[in-house]
């Protein structure tokens, strides 16, 4: 069935429509971002349950964007009654004139950019998924993660390890978006899921945290069958005990798809967010048609290359979903951007537009971020490795588009000698390196891949979206401490 | 506020009190804001924003369970909206069993040491603008880009039990981006800062460190590989090691089994003591009450290296038999008796620039790779990048040595320079 859109924001429409008129008057542009959208999010475990009808991507509210004189400003709020648009144009112009007043006794000057286009469209999206966060019953769904941590725990001890509890967490949320131009009536709804099953463990000298996540754009049936991942969950958990440190140094290395997807978000993902060429923050800009990464090195940004938790019909500002080839053969040929960097660099918008929620500024954001896929099995790469891990499970990574630097910080390497797993465990590893020199390395590349969209992604250290990523498996070089 | 806005809240409060829910918490959130992002130093974008929500929280006690729930609801919700929502919130926290706690009782906030007066948008937006345009800039070290946020923040806590709280307060933030240039070499670093308002003299500091780490990070080598040196902080990232304590002592954590760190423990260096304190000078977390409307107050954490209390929220604070307790928002850690220079002799690396410094709470491991770090070996300081550090937290507590100076980062003020032992360096040779 399809994710119906939402009746508030069908209600609200006229008036927002009311309030784009009155506000042409003043401004040569003017959009409307408004949002509902609603689900729910529950956390069980053996020592502690909660439920909410709200997550971190819920949200209700309007925000404006206004063009005059050659500067943007914007006006977010809460509480739109439609039969008072004109108290609603008043309150915005009398605050951001006011902000102009402060800004000219300041003297500060404008950073002049163009007008957006505004041609006619309409959309109207509503995608499909098989049952509404909603409507989902929470009682059944506490059962079910009530069983799998039961469950969790029950195996855990029949493997022989000390567990301290089993987590289990699900959120969903239903995603209606409208936007409006004077030209423009788009709007759109979607349904996505994520959760994650963790097992906290207790070594002979530390407690220890092993997890696997799930996501997908479709509705609360994504945990269905949370079950099945119990399993996986314990062994991670059991090689996370007995895991020894890393002997700092270079390795050859093979990533496993999630690892493969954070290489891919750090690497050339946020180095080709096109909103830093406008600030002259990123080195990507110098290098569009140079090499960057091996020959077996292709990587796709876009909310249309995957379905996944980001993979909408249109974005913050009305672009409609793109798909980008960013490195083509170890080429890199192109970058992502929202609509006003992509007015200001001259190139067309990608639809990479995204806001935290309507209360924040857009910013060039990342979407579904992955490498293709290549020739090779896991089993063929595995023995090409003399000496060396193969990495699994990530913790956090940051990038330095300015310099190339890379930081992953992740979870487990398994140890390779002369073409064989060993068994030897190590963790935790920081894996360092310079873009260039860890894509350049890529030799190998495995013909399945994977995507994850149970993370979030920050601009810096705010402006938290959803975004996914990952890929196949690649062989490469990477220095580990 | 608007007479509508104040019908909505009493329209909540009547849904909440005939919903048959046997506790509720409801939070009414304000933020006025106002945001200036500027490139270089002219201005990109302006914005303003207004809005409110309503979160709410129901109880549905089981003999020795305490069911609960909670909801956003959308300040312009009809009242149908607000009473479908509660109805569902009650069904939801009847499958949604802990053990049983009580809620906060009202209780009145001791005298607060914040002199600060209402929040005035404009006057603390344009502080900060006139502040980062006098930054003391050069040819080769300036601002790439920054982004103000200013909000004034009120907070309206009720629940069932007779508690009717407000705090306002200003909130900040500012994020700036410094370059710096060399022979056709350019390099950023990155500074978020939080704070109430603007400290027009202290963000100068600040930003001007930064720009002289900017020069400092043009000239350096690529860090070798030490194996394992003394390590000092004395930047940003060593909040991380401090939290480790924070996190260690708070009741959720030791609850969930997170944490077995236990009053009358040693659990830090002997002379280490630690506080929750209810005011810090310019913080952007001073307030008379939790989110739970309990009163927040001075108590100390870690009196010379020994646990003497927990902090947390009411359910696991109570689980932990823990009565009086309270969500504490300002730390500061003190007990140092050596000079910042005096930690910095013999051989070490100070480490002032991360790319992600990280302490993990669960397992205490540290890690971050290396943007700019001064390596003093030999009577020689070199400074030095790449490669990356990392250590555990409960290995390097024994050695852990730190400053009687102290320096504060928003809500936390700690020691100026911390040093560990024996800390894996990788380098980038």
């Amino acid at each position: 069935m399809k994710a119906p859109f939402s009746s508030y924001l069908a209600g609200i429409a006229p008036g927002l429509k009311e309030l784009v008129s009155l506000l042409r008057k003043r401004y040569d542009y003017v959009s409307v971002l408004s949002t509902d959208s609603v689900g729910f999010s529950v956390s069980i475990s053996q020592r502690a349950k909660s439920v909410a009808r709200q997550n971190m991507t819920t949200e209700r509210g309007t925000v404006v964007r206004v063009y005059r004189d050659g500067l943007y400003a914007e006006s977010a709020f809460t509480g739109f009654d439609p039969s008072k648009a004109a108290e609603r144009y008043e309150s915005i112009v009398g605050e951001l004139d006011a902000q102009l007043r402060l800004l000219k006794a300041a003297g500060v000057e404008p950073f002049e950019t163009g007008i957006l286009p505004d041609e006619e469209r309409t959309v109207f999206a509503e995608m499909e998924m098989a049952r509404l966060p909603q409507a989902e019953e929470i009682a059944v769904l506490v059962d079910r993660l009530s069983s799998v941590s039961d469950s969790g725990m029950e195996h855990g001890r029949a493997k022989g390890l000390t567990l301290i509890d089993f987590q289990t967490r699900a959120s969903s949320t239903h995603v209606c978006k409208l936007f409006l131009t004077e030209n423009q009536d788009l709007r759109q709804s979607y349904v996505y899921s994520e959760g994650m099953l963790a097992a906290l463990v207790a070594g002979k000298e530390r407690t220890d945290l092993a997890y696997v996540s799930l996501s997908g754009r479709k509705g609360p049936e994504l945990f269905d069958d949370m079950d099945r991942r119990i399993p996986e969950v314990l062994r991670i958990a059991a090689d996370l005990v007995s895991a020894e440190r890393v002997e700092p140094g270079e390795y050859e290395v093979i990533t496993a798809p999630e690892v493969t997807g954070l290489i891919a978000h750090e690497a050339f993902g946020h180095g080709v967010e096109m909103d830093m060429f406008v600030k002259g923050r990123a080195l990507g800009a110098e290098y569009i048609g140079k090499r960057v990464g091996s020959d077996k090195v292709t990587m796709h940004e876009g909310a249309l290359c995957a379905e996944d938790v980001t993979s909408y019909a249109f974005d913050d500002e009305g672009t409609p979903a793109g798909d980008v080839t960013e490195i083509d053969r170890g080429i890199l040929r192109a970058g992502i951007c929202d609509a006003l960097s992509a007015l200001r660099l001259g190139v067309k918008p990608t639809g990479n537009g995204k806001r935290q929620n309507f209360a924040h500024k857009v910013y060039t954001r990342m979407t579904n971020t992955v490498f293709d896929s290549g020739e090779s099995s896991l089993e063929e790469m595995i023995a090409s490795i003399k000496k060396g891990y193969l990495l699994e499970g990530m913790q956090s990574g940051m990038e330095d588009p300015k310099h190339w630097g890379i930081q992953c910080i992740l979870d487990r390497g398994y140890e390779i000698i002369d073409g064989k797993l060993t068994g030897k465990v190590v963790s935790p590893l920081v894996m360092t390196g310079y873009v260039p020199d860890l894509l350049g390395s890529v030799s190998m590349v495995s013909k399945d891949r994977e995507i994850f969209g149970a993370g979030y992604c920050g601009k810096g250290h705010k402006e938290w979206v959803k975004v996914a990523d990952g890929g196949p498996y690649l062989k490469a070089k990477v220095r580990l401490g | 506020m608007a007479e509508g806005m104040n019908t909505a809240l009493n329209t909540l409060l009547d849904v909440l009190k005939s919903s048959g829910a046997d506790a509720w918490e409801v939070s009414d959130r304000e933020e006025s804001g106002w945001e200036f992002y500027f490139i270089r130093h002219r201005l990109d974008q302006h914005r303003a924003k207004q809005i409110r929500a309503f979160s709410v929280k129901v109880y549905k006690k089981f003999d020795a369970f305490l069911g609960s729930a909670t909801a956003e609801i959308p300040c312009d919700a009809s009242a149908e909206e607000m009473r479908r929502t509660v109805d569902g919130l009650c069904s939801d926290a009847s499958y949604i069993r802990n053990p049983f706690y009580t809620l906060n009782q009202p209780k009145p906030a001791e005298e607060s040491g914040d002199p600060s007066a209402e929040p005035d948008l404009e006057a603390i937006s344009g502080d900060f603008i006139r502040a980062m345009a006098a930054v003391p800039e050069t040819e080769t070290e300036d601002l790439n880009s920054y982004e103000i946020f200013v909000s004034k923040i009120r907070n309206h806590f009720m629940n069932s039990e007779g508690i009717d709280v407000t705090a306002v307060y200003p909130s900040s933030m500012l994020e700036a981006v410094v370059n710096a240039r060399r022979d056709g070499h350019e390099i950023e670093l990155y500074r978020l800062f939080d704070s109430g308002s603007c400290n027009r003299e202290q963000l100068t500091e600040d930003i001007s460190e930064a720009l002289a780490y900017g020069r400092d990070r043009l000239i350096t080598s690529p860090t070798p590989a030490l194996g394992k040196i003394d390590v000092v902080f004395s930047t940003d990232p060593a909040r991380e090691l401090y939290s480790y304590f924070i996190d260690r002592l708070s009741t959720g954590m030791v609850y969930r089994g997170i944490s077995d760190w236990k009053p009358g423990d040693t659990v830090a260096p002997p002379t280490l003591t630690l506080q929750a304190v209810k005011f810090l000078p310019n913080s952007s977390r001073n307030a008379a009450y939790d989110v739970e409307g309990a009163p927040i107050r001075d108590l100390t954490l870690i009196d010379n290296g020994v646990a003497k209390s927990y902090w947390g929220s009411r359910q696991f604070s109570q689980y932990l038999k823990v009565e009086d307790s309270f969500q504490a928002s300002n730390f500061k850690v003190t007990g140092g008796t050596e000079s910042a220079e005096s930690l910095r002799s013999g051989d070490f690396l100070e480490v002032v620039e991360f790319s992600d410094f990280q302490c993990d709470a669960i397992t205490g491991d540290i890690a971050g790779e290396i943007r700019l770090a001064y390596l003093h070996q030999n009577g020689k300081v070199t400074p030095v990048c790449g490669g990356s550090v990392s250590g555990s937290m409960p290995e390097l507590i024994s050695s852990f040595r730190f400053s009687e100076e102290l320096r504060q980062y928003d809500c936390l003020q700690i020691p100026a320079v911390t040093r560990l032992h024996d800390v894996t360096v990788t380098g980038a040779e």
